[in-house]
């Protein structure tokens, strides 16, 4: 059985084929399902997101696996094969099993290190499990793969640091304030990013926020999608005073916020710290602001060159986890290669155990006068020969170091023993030969 | 006896400075072990010096501050273990590490002073010891907001931004180890005047004793960080003084404390050494 990989990503397609591709916008489920039937592969599992469409199969014949899923991806989408196969890749076996891995740890994603995907890798997992789509090689593959994404993100610093200017904000807010729940935060004009800040601080759980704007209907928009409330702009300063977050991007062309109205507040708040975040270009906040002791003031640029020097750190984890995909590739080639050697062992216990029955059936008759228990004992004995032979025969042909050793140990394993369906004699020729001497004897 | 305790101080020291620099959970875990380890030894150690010589555990300067290493490890452990932040270990062991080698290159004489049978000797010195444990962790507390406040201030956010709490849990933490050591600090002082006045009653020849005045350098050191620190618990509530200013404070009555532990124990005071 070989593990076999096809799709697009961010790397491979641009985003109007990967749009054309997608299947998370559709029941995933039943793509799942209409792979399942529409193909002789004998488990399936498709993970789709915004930056990658990939149908991972467990197949006997990965070349007819590739073109019935190029089929099945042209029918499904309704789309010309011409239009995907340039954008297309196609992995199998170890190289497959690594493309999982990289994804499962963040290193193949568009920001290289982000959080979400591991957890779509398991839902894709999961909707699939669920339609009985998937089995052993795929369970355990993704299993494995769960884990590399799990120690990658626990002994490197790959997702660490926010990588946006509105998580980089948050970050930090989080570091001046500790937990945010309890804090009350003022946003004054509505615009994109201010918005996405409003979002994570939301989900951060703070208290309040408060929205005020020039047109109040931009504030009372903002204030629906974030569950604040709309402030009238007149009311800017009584809300400044309560606040202990300030985003501010407005489009005014000259500062809005002046040292002198902050120390107005800052006064009443004796130490208590105030932060600002200024993301309007130009400024809506006057630089001396940041001059007073508790208060701190970031703006676009210094949350820019944060995001820049994270996505750097991250990039010099990059060999860290590359490192641990690698060394956990390996231990899963070695599992999967003890996995191809099982049909040789199962063939050589049951060709044992033959003998040993077909021996204890002859011996029939000397041994029917013997009482029961003796027989067990006979019975057991034979058998625990048989086990003890091939202990070490099993256990070295479960350890072959690489795949060329394991085919000519499981062919010369095939041979000696004539484990194959044409060569293996069968019982009664086998049994001719002694059956003749017993006659010679009696 | 004090050395075993020592090397397992020093262990834990270079784990919690590895634990620090690399952030590796698995590092993290075996400091505190290690210093879980060193201080269940020095428990040891402590009690059966105390049962060998059957005096308290401070009757000398060494063994004053090997019980003040002790405590100070076990409220260390008590912040550690209830909020799960490590960060502050590397900063507390060098402390540890370097008070705990005094008693074991100068282990003192023994000679019991009969005057320092008396309960009130045993709560004030108990009380001084747990203060400056607390005292310690503030000063450590305040030291690393400070270097946090800093770096977040002026942009850089760089080595210390990533390994230690926010500002805020700093700063709480600061808070309650001022108040929790002021409050003994101000039972050890009054203590301590109550049983000097006692004592010589019923040893009025005793040469400490006659010591101990209000200009004793140790005696007088220990007013003024009473002062310090009364000041930093009434700042914080009537004039708003947390974040940096109450974090200089602390980390100011600490190196008083320290200065009057030290040296002043040892070269300059004749009132506290009773032997």
């Amino acid at each position: 059985m070989h593990l076999f990989l096809l799709g697009v990503s961010h790397r491979t397609a641009p985003v109007n084929v990967r749009e054309q591709l997608d299947f998370s916008s559709r029941d995933l489920g039943s793509a799942v399902e209409a792979l399942a039937a529409r193909t002789s592969t004998a488990e399936s599992v498709v993970l789709s997101t915004c930056n990658r469409s990939e149908i991972y199969v467990a197949s006997s014949n990965p070349e007819q696996a590739r073109g019935e899923l190029v089929d099945f991806l042209s029918d499904y989408h309704h789309l010309p094969r011409e239009a995907f196969l340039p954008h297309m890749f196609v992995y199998d076996d170890a190289e497959a099993a690594r493309h999982l891995f990289r994804v499962s740890a963040g290193l193949d994603s568009l920001v290289v290190g982000e959080p979400q995907i591991l957890g779509q890798v398991k839902d894709a997992f999961q909707v699939a499990a669920q339609r009985h789509c998937t089995g052993p090689l795929l369970g355990k593959v993704f299993d494995w793969a769960f884990g590399v994404g799990k120690r990658v993100r626990a002994e490197t610093g790959l997702g660490e640091g926010a990588v946006s200017v509105s998580y980089a904000a948050v970050a930090l807010a989080r570091k001046i304030f500790g937990r945010l729940d309890g804090r009350r935060v003022l946003v004054i004009g509505a615009g994109e990013t201010s918005t996405l800040t409003a979002q994570h601080l939301r989900s951060q759980g703070v208290a309040e926020i408060a929205i005020t704007s020039r047109t109040m209907a931009h504030a009372e928009t903002l204030a629906q999608a974030v569950q604040g409330h709309a402030v009238p702009w007149e009311d800017m300063m009584p809300a400044l005073a309560r606040a202990d977050i300030v985003v501010t991007a407005t489009g005014a062309p000259r500062p809005i916020l002046t040292r002198a109205q902050i120390e107005s507040v800052t006064g009443r708040r004796r130490q208590d710290p105030l932060f600002i975040i200024d993301i309007a270009v130009p400024r809506d906040v006057e630089s001396a602001v940041g001059d007073i002791e508790q208060v701190f003031l970031y703006n676009v640029d210094d949350l820019q060159s944060i995001v820049a020097e994270n996505l750097s750190r991250r990039g010099a984890e990059i060999a860290h986890a590359e490192a641990i995909v690698s060394e956990e590739l390996a231990r899963f080639t070695t599992w999967q290669r003890s996995r191809a050697s099982i049909p040789t062992v199962v063939a050589l216990r049951q060709r044992f155990e033959a003998i040993r029955r077909s021996e204890l059936q002859r011996l029939d008759s000397k041994l029917a006068g013997l009482p029961p228990e003796a027989r067990a004992r006979v019975d057991e004995v034979t058998r625990l020969i048989v086990e003890k032979l091939l202990l070490e025969p099993t256990e070295q042909l479960k350890a072959l170091p690489d795949e060329e050793t394991q085919v000519a140990y499981t062919e010369a394993v095939n041979r000696i023993f004539r484990l194959r369906d044409d060569d293996a004699p069968d019982a009664g020729r086998e049994k001719a030969p002694t059956n003749r001497t017993q006659r010679r004897h009696t | 006896m004090n050395i075993l305790p020592f090397l397992l101080y020093a262990a834990a020291a270079i784990a919690y400075a590895l634990h620090f620099g690399r952030r590796e959970p698995a590092m993290g875990r075996a400091a505190t072990s290690l210093l879980l380890f060193a201080a269940l030894t020095h428990t040891f150690v402590i009690g059966m010096q105390t049962m060998e010589v059957r005096s308290v555990p401070f009757a000398n300067p060494s063994r004053a501050i090997s019980t003040f290493v002790w405590l100070l490890t076990l409220s260390y452990l008590y912040l550690e273990l209830t909020t799960d932040e490590r960060a502050m270990g590397v900063f507390i062991l060098p402390i540890v590490v370097v008070l705990q080698l005094i008693p074991v290159l100068y282990p003192g004489v023994e000679r019991e002073d009969p005057v320092l049978n008396s309960p009130w000797f045993w709560v004030h010195v108990a009380s001084l010891l747990f203060a400056y444990a607390s005292f310690a962790l503030a000063g450590v507390l305040g030291l690393t907001y400070v270097l946090q406040f800093k770096e977040i201030k002026k942009k850089h956010l760089g080595y210390f931004y990533t390994r230690l709490p926010s500002l805020q849990t700093l700063d709480v933490m600061n808070a309650r180890a001022v108040t929790v050591g002021w409050i003994f600090l101000t039972v050890g002082v009054v203590v301590g005047a109550f049983w000097t006045g006692q004592a010589r009653e019923m040893a009025p020849q005793n040469p400490n004793l006659q010591a101990m005045v209000l200009v004793d350098p140790k005696i007088l050191i220990a007013l003024l960080t009473w002062v310090v620190y009364s000041f930093a618990v009434l700042s914080r509530r009537t004039m708003g003084w947390t974040g940096r200013k109450a974090a200089w404070l602390s980390a100011l009555g600490f190196a008083m404390v320290l200065l009057n532990f030290v040296p002043i124990s040892y070269f300059v005071s004749t009132s506290h050494t009773f032997n």
